[in-house]
């Protein structure tokens, strides 16, 4: 099986300007990316999100999530789960001032000291989730590659069929037709790469291969294999043909 | 809604890019600093969501989004919730006009940055005078309060 892009937790902050809790998701959210688990975290730009932003709903696909929301109406984790898959662990900033009896959050633009302590205790919390979902027990992040460096180097071809999270979070996907229909599939330039790279060429034992390890990432219809074969055979093979031109 | 407050501010929300804090501040700074009484913030995602108080506050005035990139994802939103977009403005069209003021800096912005968004902040003020101006209707004119 081809080494995919490293497991990464994706953090969707509900962001809401218009009250102070939303302000301390967002502040939390960039301190986990930041500051506490930078190599092991992405974040999700909820608005690209909302407006069918492909890479960024592939992402919440393919990898956990962990919803940060300002208060009960929790958009963030509603929207993960409406367009992508139920968030992985989902934290509500009011729930979490209630429990450490802070005092009242004021400052949307600029956070009282209540809503800067908050925002480390939410950063603190999302930070344990995301080494328990890693498989983690309190370590820190291990400097190694991360999924943005692996798929930085995945150009858009010239047909304008590889796209990446606009946002940063960098799974690739790519669009395919199959049976007629253009599908995205999720991680299949990073599968080609892996691929081509342990020296699979077109054939079929290998449109076999790339047919199971497709259906990881991506749900293949049982009536439709065949049809999810002929394409990825068909798009291995425009790839590998690509690679020995030397077009990138 | 406020009844005197009769135009809707929606920024872009983002929080992967700079411009996204750009597009906040400025947001921010129009209905805080330069049009407290007349403008005020609707959060994109309670809007796409269907909370009724952002819906209702959208369907009945004015409204001027402000996007971080050319993805548009605040005007988009907006129209694909079914309400009009009165003026839009991004982000990246004010470092446009404004190439030395490079904003870097996500959590907190660059001085550049702060320039920028305040400079675009003007520009959303100015529409919010026009807007509120043809809307009337819930208040007298806070076009001075800046």
């Amino acid at each position: 099986m081809p080494i995919l892009p490293k497991k990464k937790v994706g953090i969707v902050a509900c962001s809401g300007e218009e009250m102070p809790e939303g302000t301390v998701s967002r502040v939390a959210a960039l301190k986990v990316l930041e500051e506490l688990r930078p190599n092991d975290t992405v974040t999700i730009c909820l608005p690209l999100f909302l407006a069918g932003g492909e890479g960024d709903r592939a992402f919440a696909r393919f990898y956990p999530t962990v919803a940060i929301d300002g208060c009960e109406k929790r958009c963030a984790a509603r929207a993960t789960e409406m367009y992508s898959g139920k968030p992985a662990a989902s934290i509500v900033v009011t729930e979490v001032v209630r429990r450490n009896g802070l005092g009242p959050i004021r400052g949307s633009r600029r956070l009282n000291e209540a809503g800067m302590q908050a925002a480390d205790l939410v950063a603190q919390e999302v930070a344990r989730l995301v080494d328990q979902l890693l498989g983690r027990t309190g370590q820190k992040a291990t400097p190694e590659a991360v999924v943005e460096e692996a798929a930085a180097e995945v150009p858009e071809d010239e047909e304008g069929t590889i796209t990446l999270c606009s946002c940063g979070s960098g799974i690739p996907v790519q669009k395919v037709s199959v049976n007629g229909r253009v599908v995205t599939l999720i991680a299949l330039p990073a599968i080609f790469e892996q691929f081509y790279k342990a020296g699979k060429r077109p054939g079929g034992g290998t449109t076999q291969e790339l047919l199971e390890v497709t259906r990881i990432y991506n749900p293949i219809p049982p009536e439709e294999e065949a049809a999810y074969a002929e394409a990825l055979a068909r798009e291995y093979e425009k790839y590998c043909r690509k690679q020995v031109k030397g077009v990138p | 809604m406020s009844p005197n407050r009769r135009v809707v501010i929606v920024p872009c929300s983002g929080i992967g890019k700079t411009f996204g804090t750009v597009s906040r501040e400025a947001a921010y700074t129009v209905v805080e600093d330069l049009r407290p009484d007349t403008a005020e913030l609707v959060a994109l995602s309670l809007l796409v969501l269907g909370d009724e108080e952002a819906r209702a506050a959208v369907a009945e005035h004015p409204t001027i989004t402000i996007d971080g990139c050319r993805l548009a994802c605040a005007t988009k939103m907006v129209q694909e919730s079914g309400f009009t977009v009165a003026r839009s403005f991004t982000v990246l069209d004010a470092f446009r006009k404004h190439r030395d003021l490079k904003p870097e800096g996500i959590s907190s912005l660059n001085p550049e940055g702060q320039k920028l968004a305040r400079v675009l902040a003007e520009e959303v003020a100015e529409a919010v005078d026009e807007l509120a101006k043809v809307y009337p209707d819930n208040g007298g004119s806070d076009a001075d309060s800046a």
